[in-house]
């Protein structure tokens, strides 16, 4: 009787303790599942947010899209300008550029020094049974004629090359002329005496020494034309 | 010291204008910035001139020195002369170190050996021109420094540029001591004359504006299209007409300032057409002479057409002045095809 009864307490306390532990499981397993329920949410809304995001920009390319002809002319138009921007800029900075006229070409020649642009010459060329100087802004001082007898009829780009050094080295002598005679004007006694081309620079400067000021002449001489070195230079005591 | 010396230099402030004499005569250098302070700048030109000369005789002035503030004035006023161009021309190719000292010594040299009573003096100039003053004399009388030449002229350059005096005599050893200067051989006169100087440098040294067409870096000029914006019931009537006008205009002149020349003269021996046919004028070319004048020719001559005076475009003889690097122009019969042929030097 009694052990029966206590059996049978035993059995239902056991299966109460399962009961409870499976409900504890149950719980557990509820609220892992609410967990990740609340995660899935999160995500599911930062997704939507993108979706919608994105969406909305496709539909702004939608509206362009959605004419065209628009946006193709006017992009293609953009690149093109671009394009030939590059493309002149790209000529200025070789130095020789040209446009067709109606009688034949017209070429610009930009000079520089070290990184400063200088002087821009102009050759206007008439093209017939042979090749022409129309008009020009070169100085008379460059023997454009001779190089124009040598090499125009014959090979225009070697004329092109050839006076575009002469006018790149007569302008970078006559700018380092210039600086010498700015930059130093308290050494040097009166002016610079240089000639048309430059070619040619005679001046006298001070040198002093413990205390002694010594008076120099210096005569600086570019035998070559092409080149803004000079070839000789004499210096003396006077 | 010579009293002549100080009459010339009394003579040399009358004609500056007041308000420049203080500036000229410290460019000049030969007076103490003391003596110049002691001048009243601000009386009669008479009395000026007569207290500088005073200084100028207590400093004991010689007649170099008097040529130095001539040529100064002259500098600032090189339009008050006429300045005629020549070209000299030279065989060889050589390339030439131009020495100013050596040109100097060689014109001296040449022209004394050839007349011995000439003053002759140098001065540079900022724009690296070199101008020569020479008062001329005879055998037997001393140099003349009232009636002087002057002769301004550029190294390493073809072009003289010459402001000759009463005395054109002397104009051929004028030219002769400059080509032996210079290692040239011959020098001609060209057919350019004005009174501005700078000018006739820009025509011959290709200074002036001439439009080259380009793409670079020039911005394009924007054209003036302000009339559209103004009073709508204003109608241009003529606009294609004006816009041909301007466009041919803009092709024979150019944008920027023109070169100055007071005239263009046309000898004329062409035949003379009539009709009905005059028999008696056919046999021989009819001569005359045109000669246009203007304070500023070639700005007049481009405002012709717009001003609707003149058909545009403008005949090649008026318009052709600056390349041409000419203003007196001789034209004979047409023979040829190429309508630049006819005009002769």
């Amino acid at each position: 009787g009694v052990f029966a009864h206590l059996e049978m307490l035993e059995v239902q306390a056991h299966e109460a303790a399962v009961k409870q532990e499976e409900m504890e499981r149950q719980a557990e397993k509820l609220a892992r599942l609410k967990a990740r329920v609340q995660e899935l949410r999160l995500q599911r809304n930062e997704l939507r947010a993108k979706v919608d995001l994105q969406q909305n920009q496709q539909l702004g390319k939608g509206g362009i899209v959605s004419h065209p002809a628009q946006f193709t002319s006017e992009a293609i138009l953009e690149r093109k300008i671009k394009s030939i921007k590059a493309m002149l800029q790209l000529f200025y900075l070789t130095g020789i550029s040209g446009k067709l006229t109606k009688w034949g070409v017209c070429f610009c020649i930009s000079t520089a020094y070290e990184g400063t642009y200088l002087d821009l010459y102009y050759l206007d060329l008439v093209i017939k049974s042979e090749v022409q100087i129309r008009c020009h802004s070169i100085p008379i001082f460059i023997p454009l004629e001779q190089l124009a007898k040598k090499y125009l009829q014959t090979d225009i780009r070697r004329f092109l090359s050839v006076l575009s050094d002469h006018l790149n080295a007569y302008v970078r002598r006559r700018y380092q002329a210039d600086q010498l005679q700015e930059h130093f004007s308290d050494q040097i006694e009166g002016t610079l005496q240089r000639n048309s081309l430059c070619n040619l620079l005679v001046f006298t400067y001070n040198v002093s020494h413990k205390g002694k000021t010594f008076p120099f002449n210096a005569r600086l001489l570019y035998g070559d034309l092409c080149c803004s070195l000079p070839t000789e230079v004499i210096v003396s005591c006077t | 010291m010579d009293e002549t010396v100080a009459e010339y230099i009394r003579r040399i402030i009358l004609k500056i204008p007041r308000d420049e004499i203080k500036t000229m005569l410290k460019k000049w250098g030969f007076l103490s910035e003391i003596q110049l302070q002691t001048v009243n700048f601000c009386q009669v030109k008479e009395n000026i001139s007569r207290d500088v000369a005073q200084l100028c005789e207590e400093n004991s002035a010689d007649i170099k020195q008097a040529a130095v503030l001539d040529i100064i004035y002259n500098q600032t006023h090189p339009n008050k002369r006429v300045w005629s161009v020549y070209q000299m021309n030279k065989a060889g190719e050589e390339m030439e170190f131009f020495d100013l000292r050596y040109f100097k010594n060689k014109f001296k040299r040449r022209l004394q050996s050839a007349l011995k009573n000439v003053t002759i003096n140098f001065k540079e100039h900022e724009d690296n021109a070199i101008w020569i003053r020479i008062a001329w004399g005879t055998p037997y009388k001393k140099p003349n420094q009232y009636k002087t030449s002057y002769v301004v002229y550029h190294s390493q350059t073809p072009y003289v540029f010459i402001s000759a005096s009463v005395f054109k005599s002397n104009l051929p050893l004028l030219c002769q001591a400059l080509i032996a200067a210079s290692n040239y051989h011959d020098i001609s006169e060209m057919e350019l004359r004005s009174h501005s100087l700078n000018s006739l440098k820009d025509i011959v040294f290709k200074r002036y504006s001439q439009n080259f067409q380009t793409y670079y870096p020039r911005p394009l000029q924007e054209r003036p299209v302000a009339q559209e914006s103004a009073d709508l019931r204003i109608i241009q009537e003529n606009r294609n007409e004006k816009e041909r006008i301007e466009r041919l205009n803009w092709e024979a002149f150019g944008d920027g300032p023109l070169p100055k020349i007071e005239f263009a003269q046309y000898k004329l021996e062409t035949m003379f057409k009539s009709n009905p046919k005059l028999d008696v004028l056919d046999k021989e070319p009819f001569r005359c002479l045109v000669k246009f004048s203007s304070p500023h020719l070639l700005e007049s001559l481009k405002s012709l057409a717009p001003a609707g005076m003149a058909d545009a475009p403008l005949s090649t003889l008026l318009t052709c002045i600056p390349q041409k690097a000419r203003n007196y122009f001789r034209i004979r019969e047409r023979t040829a095809l190429l309508p630049g042929s006819f005009v002769s030097p």
